[in-house]
Formats: C-alpha cells, sequence, structure tokens
C-alpha cells in the first residue's frame, strides 16, 4: 500500500501533544481560498518550479518533451507539455525543478516516523496531515493502524469532509483529532471551500460519539468568517461535543501563496485576510463569553 | 525595569524591588565599567624589584593586591568581596612594574571550594603548617610559604572589607556574616553564600577565572538545615543567593570584545548524584533556576545534571528557564559521563563529583590541572591529505585508501600534540614556572605534596586533544566519496582542480553537491556513519597516548568560536563550501545542512560512541521561539533533553534564537544592552560581539527555523 507523500517532518509540536512528526499527503476534497498548503490540494503529481533559484545550466533540457526552453528572454518551463516524469527534477542542481511528492509504502513512513520515536515520550507520536488525509481513507487508515502497533500516540489532522461510514474504524486508531473547522454560515462555507459543511458537522458529532478526543482549530480570515456569528456558533457547536477538549483559534497566514506561485498558479493571498494576535484573543473571550451565556 | 526574554510573556518576578534594580544596574555594566577603569596596582615601589625571584615578585604582586586593590561595597548588598581590577579580565595577575603586567594567571579549572565551606581557610593554613614541617626541599619550602603568605594576603583584604562595612551601620548583617568566614567553616547558609562568595571573588581578583562547580551540592545541606530550624526562609534565601549571582556581573562592561563581553569561566553545575549516587538535587538548585528565570543573568554558564532518574520537575523547571532564551542552562548526560569517565580510569566516587573546566570539559574539580590542544581536521584534510588540492601529489583510486591517508595525518597531528606539550616538554616546564599559589590553595594535594597547581601539585594532569572542523571533514569525505567514487561524476584530479579554483566555473557541480546529499545532522546513517567512525578512530589514536607519562589525554570534540579565525585559512571544501565560509562549530552541523530540525541533530551526533569522547563533544541546539511557546514548547524542550539522555548524547546547550531580534540587535545594539546568547560553552550579550562572531550566530540558527 502506497500513499502520495509531500513532506514528513519531524519536530512538530504544534499538531498534537508532545513531540511529533508530521506525515503531509496530498490530495483534497476542499479548496479552501485561503489554503496554507496549495499544493496538497490535487491528488496528482504536481512540479515545483522556483524561477530564482533556477541557475540556468539548461541540464532540465532533458526532458523529452521539451517542456524547457530557453531564449534570450531565459528559462521557460511550458507545463502544458510537462508528463511530471520528474527526470528534469532529479537532475536539476539547484532544486529549483522539485516534484511535489513522492509515493511511499506505508512501511517506509513508519520507519522514517520511528526515526524520532526517542523522543516522542507518553504523549508525542505521529500526526497524519495533509490536504485530507481521508482521501485516501484505507491507507490512512492502515498507517493509523500501523503507528498503534509501534505503540505510537496518533493524530490525524482533517477538515471532516469523508464518508462518515469510516468514522468507527478510524476512531479506533486515533488518539487526537485536530478537527479542522473552517466556517459556520453554510453558504460561506460553499462559496470559499466548495463543498457544504453539512457533512462535516455530522461526522464532528459522529466522531463526538464515538468518544474520539477532539480538538477543534478554526481558522479565522479577516472579510471572511471572523464575524461575532461564527464565533457564537463555534460555542454552540462546542456545547453538543462531549470529548473536545480545546478550540483552538489562529489567523490566516500567506504562506501558502508564494507555493501557488511555484505550483504555475496565480498568487490569491490577501494580507488583509490576517486577523492580529489581538484579535485572535478577543475571540478567545468572545467564545468564553457565549460559553457561559446560556 | 524589564530583563530580556525571547519569550513571548515577561519572566517572573519574585525577589525584592532593591534587589531587582541591583541586578539591573549590574547587568548594564554600573559596577564592571568601574572594574575596567582600575587596571592594576603598581610595584614600582619596591625596592630592588628586579632582584626579586619569580615567586618572590608573584608574592609581592598578592600582597600589593590584597592591600590596595579598590574595595567596593555596593548600595544595598548582601555579601561582599568585589575582584575591582580590570587587568583580571584580561587573564592576567592585576600587577604591574614599569607599566607591564608581569603574570598570566590561572583558567580552565574548578577549584575546591567546598573544603572552604566545611573546614575553612583556617583549616588549610593548619594543612600547610603540618606539610611545611615535613617538608626538606627548598622550592617546596618556599612554595608552601607562598600559599600561607596567600592566605596572609587574603585575611589583609577580608580585614579591609570588614573595616569598609563597620563605617555604615547599614550593613551590619553584611558584616556579623562576614565576619568569621571563609576562615572558619560556615555555620549557616547566609555564610556559606558568603563564604564561597568571598574566596571566589578573591581568587578573580588575583587574576584567575575558577569554575564554582556545584553550587547546590556545596550550599544545599546549609539550607536544608537552616530552614528546618527556622532561621531563614526560602524568600530570603533566594535573595541572598541572588546577590551572589548579581555580584558575579561585576566585569561586564560594555563594547565588543572577541568572544562577547562575558564573565567567562565562571560556570555551575547543579543536580546529579554525589559520591556515593544519590541524588543531590535540592532547594539550591531550584532557587538557581528561580533567580536566573527571573534575572536573565548568563554570566554563570549553568549545566545541569540530567540522568535517567531526573525528576520531570526538575526538567520542566530547565525548560521554563530554557524558553527565555540567553542559553544559560545547558544539559550534561551524566550516566554516560560516568560511564566514559570510570572506562578512562577514574575512581567511580572520585568520578561522581565531576564539574567543569569554565567550558564543558569534564574534569574532577578541585584536583585537576586541565588543559587542551585543539587542532583544525579540515585544514588537515585539505592541507596534508589532499596536499593543497594539488593533483599532482594526491590522488586516490578508492574512499578507503583516501581515508586510511587522512587517519594517519590524523595520528601524526595527535602525536605533534604529544611532543609539543608531553611532560618535560618546553611548553610543560615553562608552564611549571608560572607561579599560581592562590590557585594551589585550593587544589588537592598542592599542600601535602608540597608543589604548585602548575608544578605537579594536582592530582590529575590533563592535556585534551580537542578535534575541531569534524563535521566539515565527515561532509567533505562524504561528498568525495559520492561524487567522484560512486558516481564518478568528477574525476579525482578534475575535482582536485576545481576545489583548488575554488569552484570558479562550476556553479553547477556545486549546487548538485549542496542540494542533492545529505549532511551530518539529518539523521542518515550513510553519512553519520563517517562522523562515528572518525569519532573512534581519533578517540582510539588519542588513548594511545595515555600511560607514557603522568599526563591523561582524553579526546575531545570542540572548536569554540575558533571556526572563524579558521575559516580565511581553509580552502574551498568538498561539499560546497567557499574558501573563507564559516563553517560548523564543536559536533554541530555545518550551518545551513541542517534540514530535519532538532531531533535529527541530536541523532546524528549521538550515533558516535561519546563515552570514549572523555573530554566531551558539545552540540548547539537553537530553537525559534515560538517552537516553544506554551505547554507545548515545554514539553518539547523536555522531550529533547530525554531524548538526548536516551540515546547517549555528551553535552548539549540548547538555547532560544529569534533570527530576526538578532538582525535587528545588530542595527541596533542600543535597544539590546542585555540581549545574551549561547556562544559555546559561554554566554555573551550579543551586541558586544563583532560582526563576525555576530554573523556566526546568526548562521548557527537552524536553516529549518530560519
Ligand atoms: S518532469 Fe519530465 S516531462 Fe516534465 S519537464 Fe521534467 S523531464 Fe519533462
Ligand atoms: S536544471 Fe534547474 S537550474 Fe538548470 S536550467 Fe533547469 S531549472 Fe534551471
Amino acid at each position: 500500500m502506497k500513499l502520495p507523500v509531500v513532506r514528513i517532518q519531524r519536530f512538530c509540536m504544534h499538531d498534537g501533544p508532545g513531540i511529533r512528526t508530521t506525515v503531509f499527503l496530498k490530495g483534497c476534497p476542499l479548496r479552501c481560498k485561503w489554503c496554507h498548503n496549495p499544493e496538497m490540494q490535487k491528488i496528482e503529481q504536481e512540479m515545483f518550479y522556483t524561477p530564482s533559484k533556477c541557475i540556468h545550466c539548461r541540464m532540465c533540457m532533458i526532458c523529452k518533451n521539451n517542456a524547457h526552453v530557453f531564449t534570450s528572454q531565459g528559462h521557460f518551463y511550458d507545463r502544458s507539455k510537462c508528463r511530471l516524469c520528474g527526470n528534469c527534477a532529479a537532475m536539476c542542481p539547484g532544486k529549483a525543478l522539485e516534484t511535489v511528492c513522492r509515493m511511499m509504502d506505508l512501511d517506509e513512513i513508519i520507519l522514517e516516523v520511528m526515526q524520532d520515536a526517542a523522543f516522542y515520550g507518553k504523549n508525542g507520536g505521529i500526526t497524519i496531515s495533509g490536504g485530507e488525509p481521508m482521501m485516501h481513507p484505507v491507507e490512512t487508515i492502515a498507517l493509523l493502524k500501523a503507528a498503534k502497533e509501534k505503540n505510537l500516540n496518533t493524530a490525524i489532522e482533517t477538515s471532516g469532509y469523508f464518508d462518515k461510514e469510516f468514522l468507527p474504524v478510524l476512531c479506533k486508531y486515533t488518539d487526537t483529532f485536530l478537527w479542522d473547522f473552517k466556517d459556520s454560515d453554510n453558504a460561506r462555507h460553499i462559496e470559499n471551500t466548495g463543498v457544504s459543511n453539512e457533512q462535516i458537522i455530522e461526522n464532528l458529532l459522529i466522531a463526538d460519539k464515538l468518544k474520539a478526543n477532539i480538538i477543534l482549530r478554526c481558522i479565522l480570515i479577516n472579510t471572511i468568517n471572523f464575524t461575532k456569528d461564527h464565533i457564537k456558533e463555534i460555542a454552540a457547536l462546542y456545547k453538543k461535543l462531549n470529548h473536545c477538549t480545546k478550540v483552538k483559534f489562529f489567523s490566516y497566514h500567506p504562506m501558502g501563496s508564494s507555493k501557488l506561485e511555484r505550483l504555475g498558479c496565480s498568487n490569491n493571498g490577501k494580507t488583509e485576510w490576517m486577523v492580529s494576535e489581538k484579535d485572535i484573543n478577543w475571540a478567545k473571550s468572545e467564545f468564553l463569553r457565549n460559553l457561559e451565556a446560556e | 525595569m524589564e530583563f530580556f526574554t525571547a519569550y513571548k510573556e515577561p519572566r517572573p518576578v519574585r525577589l525584592p524591588e532593591m534587589t531587582r534594580t541591583f541586578a539591573y544596574e549590574s547587568l548594564h555594566y554600573k559596577y564592571g565599567r568601574d572594574t575596567w577603569e582600575n587596571q592594576a596596582v603598581s610595584l614600582d615601589h619596591i625596592p630592588n624589584f628586579d632582584q626579586l625571584s619569580t615567586l618572590e615578585k608573584y608574592n609581592a604582586a598578592i600582597f600589593e593586591i590584597a592591600s590596595n586593590a579598590p574595595i567596593r561595597v555596593c548600595e544595598n548588598e548582601l555579601i561582599s568581596g568585589a575582584a575591582t581590577l580590570g587587568a583580571a579580565i584580561k587573564h592576567m595577575v592585576p600587577a604591574t612594574y614599569n607599566g607591564k603586567l608581569l603574570f598570566d594567571s590561572v583558567s580552565h579549572l574548578t577549584l575546591g571550594f567546598d573544603n572552604v565551606l566545611k573546614f575553612g581557610v583556617n583549616d588549610i593554613k593548619k594543612r600547610i603548617n603540618k606539610s611545611l614541617s615535613n617538608q626538606t626541599n627548598k622550592k617546596n619550602i618556599e612554595t608552601l610559604k607562598s600559599m600561607l603568605h596567600c592566605i596572609n594576603c587574603l585575611e589583609i583584604w577580608h580585614g579591609r572589607y570588614i573595616e569598609a562595612l563597620s563605617r555604615s551601620k547599614k550593613y551590619a548583617g553584611n558584616l556579623k556574616n562576614l565576619q568569621n568566614v571563609p576562615f572558619q567553616p560556615a555555620t549557616s547558609f547566609y555564610e556559606a553564600v558568603q563564604s564561597l562568595w568571598f574566596t571566589f571573588a578573591f581568587t578573580r581578583l588575583c587574576g584567575n577565572w575558577p569554575g564554582i562547580g556545584r553550587i547546590d551540592a556545596m550550599l544545599g545541606p546549609y539550607l536544608k538545615k537552616d530552614l528546618a530550624q527556622g532561621i531563614i526562609t526560602i524568600q530570603q534565601a533566594r535573595e541572598v543567593l541572588a546577590h551572589f549571582f548579581i555580584k558575579g556581573c561585576e566585569w561586564v562592561r560594555g563594547g565588543d570584545y572577541e568572544g562577547g563581553d562575558a564573565q567567562h569561566y565562571q560556570n555551575i553545575i547543579l543536580s546529579g548524584v554525589d559520591e556515593n549516587g544519590e541524588d543531590i538535587t535540592n532547594e539550591v538548585t531550584y532557587l538557581v533556576l528561580d533567580i536566573i528565570e527571573e534575572l536573565g543573568i548568563s554570566d554563570f554558564p549553568i549545566t545541569v545534571r540530567v540522568n535517567k532518574n531526573t525528576e520531570i520537575t526538575l526538567l520542566k523547571r530547565m525548560a521554563e528557564v530554557i524558553r527565555h532564551g540567553g542559553g544559560i542552562v545547558a544539559v550534561y548526560n551524566e550516566d554516560l559521563i560516568l560511564d566514559a569517565l570510570t572506562d578512562f580510569g577514574y575512581d567511580l566516587k572520585e568520578a561522581r563529583t565531576f564539574a567543569n573546566d569554565g567550558c564543558w570539559e569534564m574534569q574532577i574539580p578541585g584536583k585537576t590541572c586541565f588543559s587542551y590542544a585543539p587542532f583544525d581536521a579540515l585544514k588537515l584534510l585539505q592541507d596534508a591529505t589532499l596536499a593543497g588540492y594539488d593533483k599532482n601529489k594526491t590522488c586516490f583510486d578508492t574512499y578507503e585508501g583516501l581515508y586510511q591517508k587522512f587517519l594517519e595525518d590524523l595520528k601524526e597531528a595527535v602525536e605533534n600534540i604529544y611532543k609539543e606539550c608531553s611532560y618535560d616538554s618546553e611548553y610543560w616546564n615553562l608552564r611549571a614556572e608560572t607561579p599560581c599559589s592562590v590557585v594551589s590553595l585550593f587544589t588537592e594535594e598542592c599542600i601535602e605534596r608540597g608543589l604548585s597547581y602548575f608544578d605537579g601539585g594536582a592530582k590529575y594532569y590533563v592535556i585534551s586533544p580537542h578535534i575541531g572542523g569534524l563535521p566539515d571533514v565527515v561532509n567533505s569525505l562524504y561528498a568525495i566519496r559520492r561524487l567522484v567514487f560512486e558516481e564518478k561524476k568528477v574525476t579525482f584530479p578534475g575535482f582536485m582542480d576545481i576545489l583548488k579554483n575554488n569552484w570558479e566555473g562550476y556553479e553547477p557541480l556545486r549546487q548538485y553537491v549542496l542540494n542533492h546529499y545529505e549532511y551530518f545532522g539529518n539523521d542518515n546513517d550513510e553519512v553519520d556513519r563517517i562522523a562515528v567512525q572518525l569519532l573512534d578512530d581519533f578517540s582510539d589514536i588519542c588513548q594511545s597516548l595515555n600511560g607514557r607519562s603522568i599526563i591523561l589525554y582524553p579526546a575531545g570534540v570542540s572548536t569554540f568560536g575558533r571556526q572563524i579565525q579558521w575559516a580565511p585559512e581553509r580552502m574551498a571544501s568538498p561539499h560546497g563550501r567557499k574558501k573563507g565560509d564559516v563553517l560548523a562549530g564543536n559536533l554541530s552541523p555545518t550551518p545551513g545542512t541542517d534540514l530535519k530540525g532538532a531531533t535529527a541533530v541530536i541523532k546524528s551526533y549521538c550515533k558516535a560512541n561519546m563515552k570514549k569522547l572523555v573530554s566531551g563533544a558539545a552540540l548547539d541546539i537553537n530553537l525559534f521561539p515560538t517552537t516553544v511557546y506554551d505547554n507545548e514548547g515545554i514539553e518539547a524542550i523536555i522531550g529533547l533533553i530525554q531524548g538526548f539522555v536516551k540515546l547517549g548524547g555528551f553535552f548539549m546547550q540548547l538555547d532560544v534564537v529569534d533570527n530576526n531580534i538578532l538582525k535587528q540587535a545588530q542595527v541596533h545594539p542600543e535597544n539590546f544592552p542585555t540581549l545574551s546568547v549561547r556562544v559555546s560553552g559561554w554566554n555573551a550579550r550579543f551586541v558586544t560581539l563583532n560582526k563576525e562572531w555576530q554573523d556566526m550566530i546568526i548562521q548557527r540558527v537552524s536553516k529549518e527555523n530560519a
């Protein structure tokens, strides 16, 4: 069994308890406009091209499809001709060309995750993120199961948008759900992510019934969901949950934007979407206020 | 009044305002500048000075210092005594004749202050007199008499403080507390702190830079007793001890110096086991952490001896201090170090008392005369093994052949160290003549043997060969192996030419080597194995020097800051670096090559058989402030420390550094006068480092975190 792995990041601290290793998978059913990891949206292979790293050595001309053209204007990479075989990336000296993911066996992933076993202690372990790991439900669940067999603490970061049939077995192998809750207003949710939030909320409630340990992660985006109503709805949702241990607010960050350019897309990130530290604190207190107000 | 922190929240406040003000002023150079203004006492008035023997001149210098060094009693201080002569900051005995400083002083040692607390200086005097009655050799008698003379000088200096304190009623408490110590054994915690400080300050006043050692082991029992009897509260104890730390900033003076403005070498060791293997962690351990957490005083580099049984409460407190930045608290893996020391031949009981030389090299405190001999292994590879990249003088058909030749060159380098500093060498004999009676007083067996610290009095003589640039040698060998022998992208002679020409015209190849290979520090077995093998071979070579004379030769790894001065001497390196680049420090990865974060760095480092590196190998880990936010940050630091110990690391300096802040501080030093960073074995105020050193610190912050 194989998974498309974009990155395995060691020494992660904020993806669940303790020191963790986070496995980022490619593929996501949502298309959030503010996506932090746009290279993990499409399930297919893609190519990063970073012109600033190109030293014009022309090694990439080995491409059989002539996707790399050199003119007096410089290096032009014609994505329409590229078949994503990765041959040019393997040659490119400065990694100006880089394939986004590689297919990895589950064993191989576990082996790499176990490299940091000495640091996990009781709490730390593996976090599977993406993308939406549940784009690959069978493999993701198998990976979680394999991690459990190694006595690792397991966490999954999910949008919650997946077939609910998988929840019982998913909960069985998952110690912590980092549940990304994007918007409580369904019309806005559809407009900005491309999908409805109904399935997400339903799954969340089912997971809670299954006693899943849940951390709600709420992104705040100025001019989109940074509203009193949204915070109020989060509080209302939280009240329905019996096993949600934490609600975390964090700001949109334009770090996904530069990656979009490297994927050959236009940068649609907006700095005005960011909220300040103060806004986050406001959201926290507003949330608490709503909890207390019965 | 704010004390700098890299953390998002301010440092906690526990001490009274008065003490905090004292700390603030001290950290902002108030006393350091004063010290710097009075450089030295003069010996010009002594008749026929030229005709005196070296030892007599030294005796005169100590007498003059004790009698005439300025006396300083700081406003509101709780303990007294001050090293007020500026030349001591230059590592010299601060006494001049015809405008010249005469004697170098002593560092790289931790003195036996515990004996002073327990038995008092009068007991030392008694021992000297007893030894005198047994000696017949004239030199030995003179040596012992000089030691007695130094005690007399200490008495003179003490008398001057007693007199100064009695001038104002305000200091009645200090006066009473200083009355009997350090001559009598300390009877209370307060007296013990004063006794330790006064003795330490006297040795510093005379120019020496001793480490302090296991402060909690020394002071803890006094505090325990006083707390039980209700003589002192924990708040009072914290305040008294805080004054010890504040007074320890008396040499920081602002301005930039190589290696930074700092009180070098006054290292402190916390926690760990006693001679019988019992945990000594006590109230003082925690008070020390409280104090530096609050005041951010970085001038006593602290290393905590962590073992597999260390309480999580202690680890948590360490983590809380570490996340404020300043690089104050480092970690020793006690279990491993005890194994290393006993394997090397030290008796277990003695090994358990270990402290350091003021950086991090292990030693048995109060019994050891230590020095180290650093050399640049990367330069050795480039100049000797690869003959300055002259393709006509060097060519290898296999990687093994290359490695064997490097080992031969390494062996020769270590043998040269042996020849140059061995017993009876010029170095040895010259050093033996350097008078050092103040230090001999607090070194076990000097008295009984009637010999000085440098001249056979100490129980252990140690010269540690220190290999520097090792990660770069490993990376160089690895790049050659891959590029020339495995991938055959270039021929050996061809590659020599490329390197000789500093990669000129071969940028794509250089980029390839930089970006397509994983180097030491990424937990990649293929390259790490070279490091393991090289360290093993190096320690074996050093081990072969032991037994030839009374000198011990434990292997060590360090550069401290030497990677800066070495940079212009080195040629381009095979792993893609150009001439003049500042490369790896200590046993840390080459800057910019650690792409997998702190845990991978620790793992690469820990693969080496550290037990054989008896003198130690330091690993520098820099964390980005946001990584250590909140409880997760505490967990992360604890996890790193526990992992480090579990994996068999030796010594780790953890710092929290924000590159942006460092860059701001370069532009606006005036806004960051006390921002301190771990340099290497010591901490210094960032803005007082010169540009090259500042850049080195900035580069060192892992690429991943930048
Ligand atoms: S990935 Fe393959 S097809 Fe695409 S540009 Fe590179 S070599 Fe050509
Ligand atoms: S191989 Fe890489 S560096 Fe060379 S021209 Fe192509 S993209 Fe640029």
